[in-house]
């Protein structure tokens, strides 16, 4: 039962993310190699059988796994799905619950994602970290904006930074983050597991003092480190540095890896100019800087492929692109059919990783995917004007929206 | 309409404004520049055109209010079938939607509601032409007399259209000047309407300025500081950050975010009209309005309720059908299809149901938790049972201060003791689901008189 000897299907996949292309890009290999969809339809009949409120809902559309042959047809949970029900296997204990930044207020629940295998995880987010921030298989300090995962345990973030950084980041790494004024322990150790849900997680701190220190020291040691945060916590230290009128020219070699878009606190700030300011603060080239997307109901993620581009030598419109068990396509909202490549439409996707929850996730981000499976995400409810009242209202109530 | 509308009205302005453009839903628009040279001197000439507004008597006002909403309340006038263009445009809302709610909105513009709403809140309306006798038999002989704001600076928003125009219509009424900024959402029936009341009365037109410029700009405070009263419409954050910056010697006024409700008694169940009185209330302004309703408790077991939302279903059915809902944006469409897999998902283990039109047009869950949960709207509307009516205001109660209307249907005998329970919670209007949508010239808007707030009084003791 949760023996993963006896799970050929998770045997399967873990050896295909082990030798499968963490980084797909250009048009999608046509022929016999791609085992995509025959995986797809196997984790899809998995999430039907052991998770009986999607298996349900499923049946009542008509989509059982007898019926569905292709990947495209498998019904999509929305993420707003991860806040009412429980989408796992109830005979499956969770290593960890990673939940949703929501607010407290009101009625709002944080959605949660039961991950009953952490393996999954890591053997999903290791090797498409590799493929596009560290190409060149370059072996630096990973200077961290996010706290530790022990201090975050029910952060998906805060676990794929510290196991990436467990796993690449030179001696030396460390986060400059706490919660509640709480110590890190130690920050270049494995992941650890976690129980399920402890508590809410804390405000996250940042020693700006102590990271510009280290700022110093490195800049004048002329040793090339990776930073890496949420963008909200870039842009909050980027304003102080402009309030101080301090910046830096980071070494050669130094890039920088953000995430979450400007939603939430803080002030909002597009993508382009995000960059600019990295180059004008820190002195990163914009190829340097590597946006994530990805989410706590996801296990695997999406970046952007500038550095990979540039390592290759390659020119390109920069897209995110992901790996091999990961798969997108945008929707028309009001039909929720996939639309042609390179159409906006509220971004689906199926993640493989997602054995034992649900690979089908429909989101309320938009973008468009190419024919080369890159996208370009446009941020969420781009097409929503303001209506005041009421757009506030839910606001107030604690909507995510 | 491949013309391009010309978002403002500013009388006294120059003539070769420079502007910029503006797309609203699909209609094009344009706005001046703003700049302080414009905003003050706007304000100047609103101050002096306010001493003309001053010297005339309410009963004119009243004529010339009624004569600029007859063009746009009548259907083959130009006002009128300009508006209805340029609504449908905007808005996105259905042609039959549109008509609706022009209909009922300039209904309330004319004399008779208007009459009704002056002698509701002043009695003798006297009190606003000059000093008349405050009556009672105390010792001191005083005569009183109302007076509006010298400019007032109002500020928009954009869920609904109309709303602006009936507070500038309240503010013409108190003889207050008024400097009108548009939401971006809206900016169609304040401009027509200006523009009608300038065609029957060009000195009460000039007691009027309207245009636009973006929220959070530094033109919020110089409006406001040449202002005596703010009246800010909106989201919590214009609300929030009006009162910041509003200096404190200056009355401020605001109707702040609401949504409203409703409940049915089971006595009420199986009433004829009940189920499409409710689909309408949902339906009108496709539920964007602070009168419209979020969600609706039902009085029973659970198997009533049930039965209730699918009738209201097919009611839903029925209104798209003959006043189909508006067009609306992809985050709008996908946060809707959101709430729907949520609640199906639910269905296997507990017994929510959802009913759905085609696309995204109308939804209904029914959900037996009864707690409140803010509708993503467009016509979404969920429906919950409760054991008893009177369980529901402790249910209200954590949103109570963005409550506005309730619908109650019940019978007569609960129907005052419930509108206590639920105006404690923080209701401010108990009403009928055919009414709800359409508050009563007089009413207390969000709890408070609209005239009377923006006046000051002023005793003149023998």
């Amino acid at each position: 039962m949760g023996d993963r000897d006896a799970d050929p299907l998770r045997e399967r996949l873990l050896e295909w993310l082990d030798t499968a292309d963490a980084a797909i890009e250009g048009p999608q290999r046509a022929g016999t190699e791609d085992p995509f969809n025959e995986l797809a339809l196997r984790v899809f009949e998995r999430n039907y059988t052991s998770v009986a409120a999607y298996g349900a809902y499923c049946h009542a559309r008509g989509r059982t796994p007898a019926e569905v042959t292709h990947w495209l047809e498998i019904p999509a949970v929305p993420t707003a799905a991860f806040k009412e029900v429980e989408l796992r296997a109830p005979d499956r204990p969770a290593e960890s619950v990673f939940r949703t930044s929501g607010t407290t207020r009101g009625r709002e629940r944080r959605g949660a994602h039961y991950v009953a295998d952490l393996g999954l995880y890591r053997a999903s987010l290791r090797p498409t970290f590799r493929s596009f921030l560290l190409p060149d298989d370059a072996r630096l300090r990973f200077l961290s904006l996010m706290p530790p995962a022990p201090a975050l345990p029910d952060s998906s973030l805060a676990f794929m930074i510290t196991d990436a950084t467990a796993a690449f980041g030179a001696e030396g790494s460390e986060a400059f983050a706490t919660v509640e004024g709480k110590v890190p322990s130690g920050t270049n150790g494995a992941a650890g597991r976690t129980e399920g849900p402890s508590g809410v997680a804390g405000e996250a701190v940042i020693d700006f003092d102590r990271l510009e220190a280290e700022m110093d020291a490195t800049c004048a040691a002329g040793e090339p480190v990776l930073l890496v945060g949420t963008s909200s916590a870039f842009i909050h230290w980027l304003d102080r540095l402009e309030t101080g009128g301090r910046r830096y020219r980071l070494p050669e070699g130094s890039r920088l890896m953000d995430t979450g878009g400007s939603k939430g606190r803080g002030r909002r700030i597009d993508p382009a100019a995000l960059r600019d300011l990295y180059g004008t603060r820190l002195g990163l080239e914009p190829w340097t800087c590597v946006n994530e997307y990805g989410m706590t109901e996801l296990l695997s993620q999406r970046y952007d492929d500038g550095l990979r581009s540039h390592h290759q030598g390659v020119r390109r419109p920069t897209r995110k692109h992901g790996p091999a068990w990961l798969r997108s396509v945008a929707v028309d909202p009001e039909t929720l059919e996939p639309l042609p490549a390179g159409q906006l439409g509220a971004l689906r996707h199926v993640d493989l990783a997602n054995l034992d929850s649900v690979a089908a996730v429909q989101t309320e981000d938009f973008g468009r995917v190419f024919e080369d499976g890159g996208v370009v995400v446009e941020g969420r409810a781009a097409g929503a004007p303001p209506r005041g009242c009421s757009i506030a209202m839910d606001l107030l109530l604690g909507g995510d929206r | 309409m491949s013309s391009v509308f010309d978002a403002w009205w500013l009388p006294d302005a120059p003539a070769d404004l420079p502007l910029r453009s503006l797309t609203v839903g699909e209609l094009q628009c344009r706005y001046p520049v703003p700049g302080h040279e414009l905003v003050q001197g706007t304000a100047e000439a609103l101050q002096n055109a306010g001493e003309a507004l001053r010297r005339r008597p309410v009963r004119e006002i009243l004529d010339a209010v009624d004569a600029a909403a007859a063009r746009l309340a009548e259907v083959r006038h130009p006002f009128r079938q300009e508006a209805e263009d340029l609504l449908t445009s905007a808005t996105g809302y259905s042609p039959e939607m549109t008509r609706l709610v022009l209909d009922r909105m300039t209904a309330d513009w004319r004399r008779g509601p208007l009459v009704e709403l002056l002698r509701a809140e002043f009695g003798d309306t006297a009190v606003l032409d000059g000093f008349a006798s405050a009556g009672g038999a105390g010792p001191v002989r005083r005569r009183v007399r109302a007076y509006g704001p010298r400019l007032a600076f109002q500020v928009f928003a954009g869920n609904v259209p109309g709303v602006a125009v009936t507070s500038l219509i309240r503010m013409l009424l108190v003889k207050g000047a008024s400097l009108g900024k548009l939401a971006s959402g809206q900016p169609v029936l304040p401009v027509l309407f200006a523009r009608a009341l300038d065609s029957v009365d060009p000195e009460l037109a000039r007691a009027l300025a309207i245009t636009y410029w973006p929220g959070g700009s530094e033109w919020d405070q110089t409006a406001a500081g040449a202002a005596d009263l703010v009246v800010v419409y909106g989201g919590a954050d214009a609300a929030a950050s009006f009162r910041e910056r509003v200096p404190d010697h200056e009355r401020l006024v605001v109707h702040g975010p609401r949504f409203s409700v409703g409940a049915i008694g089971s006595e009420a169940l199986g009433g004829g009209r009940l189920t499409d009185q409710v689909a309408a209330a949902v339906a009108a302004f496709d539920q964007h309005g602070c009168v419209s309703p979020h969600a609706i408790w039902v009085e029973s077991n659970g198997t009533g309720a049930a039965r209730f939302a699918k009738s209201l279903a097919e009611a839903l059915q029925r209104a798209e059908r003959s006043i189909p809902r508006g067009r609306i944006g992809r985050g709008e469409a996908a946060a809707i299809q959101q709430e729907r897999g949520a609640a199906e998902l639910r269905a296997h283990a507990e017994e929510v149901r959802v009913f759905t039109g085609e696309q995204t047009t109308w939804t209904v869950v029914y959900d037996p938790e009864p707690a409140f949960r803010a509708s993503c709207l467009n016509r979404f509307v969920r429906v919950h049972p409760v054991p008893r009516l009177e369980e529901l205001p402790p249910l209200l109660a954590p949103v109570g201060r963005l409550l506005q209307s309730v619908a109650l249907a019940c019978d007569s005998s609960r129907r005052t003791h419930l509108a206590d329970r639920l105006a404690r919670v923080g209701a401010t209007r108990i009403t009928t689901f055919e009414r709800l949508p359409w508050p009563p010239p007089a009413w207390h808007h969000d709890g408070s008189a609209p005239l009377r707030e923006l006046v000051r009084w002023v005793d003149l003791e023998e």
